[in-house]
């Protein structure tokens, strides 16, 4: 019987971590786009949600809302939702997946740094929820005639905005995995919590401030997230800034991202 | 110095002592099984081993580190190779994929090809995981596990669900892997491949090992009375034979601590009267009755698995 001698093995530099980020990047999204039926709901849904409805407000206006074509309030509310999409519900079931099959118990135990494993996972879902706001803002443009974000300031706030809260809605959607027990679980319990948020939140429908859902939903970060991204899309000269809204969406990720931490679990809960 | 060196182990879940007082030693190059019934804390010391979980008391070194220490925990890992109970795969992509990919985590990984040549998934190298069969996805598992080029081994019942061709295919894996020197450290529920494979067993019950050594000594089942089983020639009764046998039929067997001169006597009379004898063996306790004798045949005495609820290290 031969023995093998220990191996002294040098530390991997922070570049070689960051080239096995991308690396890691590169095989999530292959993962993603290789299962067709996941990726077109995934990205699809959100489109035909905003093709449906937009088609459907035709020129209706809001009167309370500075009486704007209801379509530029669905442009900007649907690119939320797809990046709360992305970054919450599938994040969330998918968490909960790859913990119950065991696939995060083999990532944990393999060398893979934790830290390059869990970034690599953020980053490939604000990826895919970027390409829904690309899809969507064509078709803002070009099918509805909606106003973008336009300008340094109008575009700079759009991708702030984008970016702080599609990682404040993953925090939320890790949090949210390790509150669901089993895999059948995850995708009814996940998009209950999901639509019944978003319902309260006016997705479909702007909500009129001072009624009773608008002052419901000013607890729960959804309608911040919406209002931080439509106003964005505010005509030049307006401020393409809510600060306090984004506020309020990032405290509920950073409130999230500490039950994530506490609650995490690598390895499968079941039975 | 050993691959492994365990001693005085604890690892307790509220007032369930998982693991109480485990010690062992795996040679560098060794096969090494623990054994023991669902529940009785093998999969607790063996994720303990891998660093996947902490103790509460005693020393543990796995290829020098203490797989304790969080600081050592990638140099450790990058050493490892671990095969689950679990189907872990992303179903989407091929083979050759994450073979690939998980090859990338590794500093000094087997060639990607080599890998899928060894486990036997030349075939399928291209297909989707999702496509494979059960055992196909088993033997990927195992992939995923030495492509790291490990010094340690770790298979988590690596044979189950497998078919009979399937499971000797696995065990000329494990063979050969040991045979480059890699140490192996392997769960089953199978006394035979415990036998087939392991230098060294150890029988783990509530938390505490009750035999450990070679499987073929093991419990002292070399040495004792043996049994000694052959068929009855036709036309020969029991009475004719120069010795008391018990049994019914044509099938019949004597326990004695002098096989030999017993055996001598029914060869001779075999011989002298010409009759032949079918079936002869002479046997000693299996692997399994030393296995059911100690982990005791009550089921009651141990409780299911409560490893699963238990806090991981996050």
């Amino acid at each position: 019987m031969s023995t093998r001698g220990e191996s002294i093995l040098p530390r991997r530099s922070p570049l070689a971590e960051l080239r096995l980020v991308v690396r890691q990047v590169g095989y999530e999204q292959l993962s993603f786009w290789l299962n067709p039926i996941g990726a077109i709901f995934t990205v699809g849904f959100a489109l035909l949600f905003l093709l449906m409805l937009g088609a459907s407000a035709g020129s209706s206006r809001v009167s309370y809302l500075h009486n704007i074509k209801l379509v530029q309030y669905y442009v900007p509310g649907f690119i939320a939702y797809g990046v709360m999409a992305a970054s919450f519900n599938s994040l969330a079931i998918s968490l909960v997946i790859r913990r119950e099959t065991g696939l995060l118990k083999r990532l944990r135990l393999s060398p893979l740094p934790t830290w390059t494993l869990l970034t690599s996972i953020l980053l490939s879902t604000l990826l895919i929820a970027f390409a829904e706001v690309v899809l969507m803002l064509a078709v803002g443009r070009w099918a509805f005639a909606v106003q973008l974000p336009s300008g340094p300031s109008g575009i700079g706030a759009l991708l702030v905005v984008l970016i702080l809260g599609g990682l404040s809605f993953a925090a939320l959607g890790i949090a949210m995995s390790t509150l669901i027990p089993n895999q059948q679980a995850a995708g009814p319990l996940t998009s209950t919590v999901f639509f019944v948020l978003l319902f309260l939140s006016g997705l479909w429908f702007p909500l009129k401030s001072g009624s009773a859902l608008a002052n419901i939903s000013t607890f729960f970060p959804i309608r911040h997230f919406i209002t931080a991204v439509f106003r964005t899309f505010s005509h030049p000269g307006a401020s393409a800034w809510s600060g306090h809204d984004l506020l309020i969406v990032v405290i509920w990720g950073v409130v999230a991202a500490a039950v994530a931490f506490r609650r995490f679990q690598w390895a499968p809960r079941h039975t | 110095m050993p691959a492994v060196s365990v001693r005085g182990l604890v690892r307790s879940y509220g007032k369930v002592h998982a693991v109480d007082g485990v010690s062992f030693e795996v040679e560098a190059g060794e096969v090494f099984a623990l054994l023991g019934p669902n529940g009785a804390g093998k999969t607790t010391t063996i994720e303990i081993l891998e660093g996947f979980r902490d103790r509460d008391a005693g020393e543990v070194r796995v290829l020098g580190i203490d797989p304790g220490d969080r600081r050592s925990g990638q140099r450790l890992r990058s050493q490892l190779g671990v095969v689950l109970q679990e189907l872990a795969v992303e179903p989407f992509l091929s083979v050759r994929q994450v073979l690939e990919r998980n090859a990338g985590y590794y500093p000094a990984p087997r060639p990607v090809g080599e890998v899928i040549g060894l486990v036997g998934l030349t075939e399928k190298a291209d297909a989707k995981v999702k496509t494979l069969s059960g055992g196909q996805q088993r033997r990927l598992d195992v992939g995923l596990g030495i492509v790291g080029n490990p010094a340690l081994l770790f298979l988590d019942e690596p044979t189950t669900g497998l078919d009979p061709a399937g499971r000797r295919t696995s065990w000329e894996l494990v063979r050969r892997l040991a045979g480059e020197g890699t140490t192996v450290i392997l769960t089953t529920h199978y006394m035979e491949e415990a036998e087939a494979l392991a230098d060294q067993v150890a029988i783990i019950a509530s938390g505490k090992i009750v035999a450990h050594g070679p499987p073929a000594s093991l419990g002292g089942r070399d040495q004792g009375a043996a049994t000694i089983r052959f068929q009855l020639p036709t036309g020969v009764t029991p009475d004719d034979l120069p010795m008391t046998v018990t049994g019914n039929g044509r099938s019949v067997e004597l326990r004695t601590d002098r096989e030999l001169e017993a055996l001598y006597e029914l060869t001779r009379w075999a011989l002298e009267h010409e009759v032949r004898v079918t079936g002869l063996t002479v046997s000693r306790h299996t692997l399994e009755d030393v296995y059911l004798q100690l982990t005791g045949a009550d089921p009651d005495r141990f409780q299911t698995d409560s490893a699963s609820e238990a806090p991981v290290r996050g």
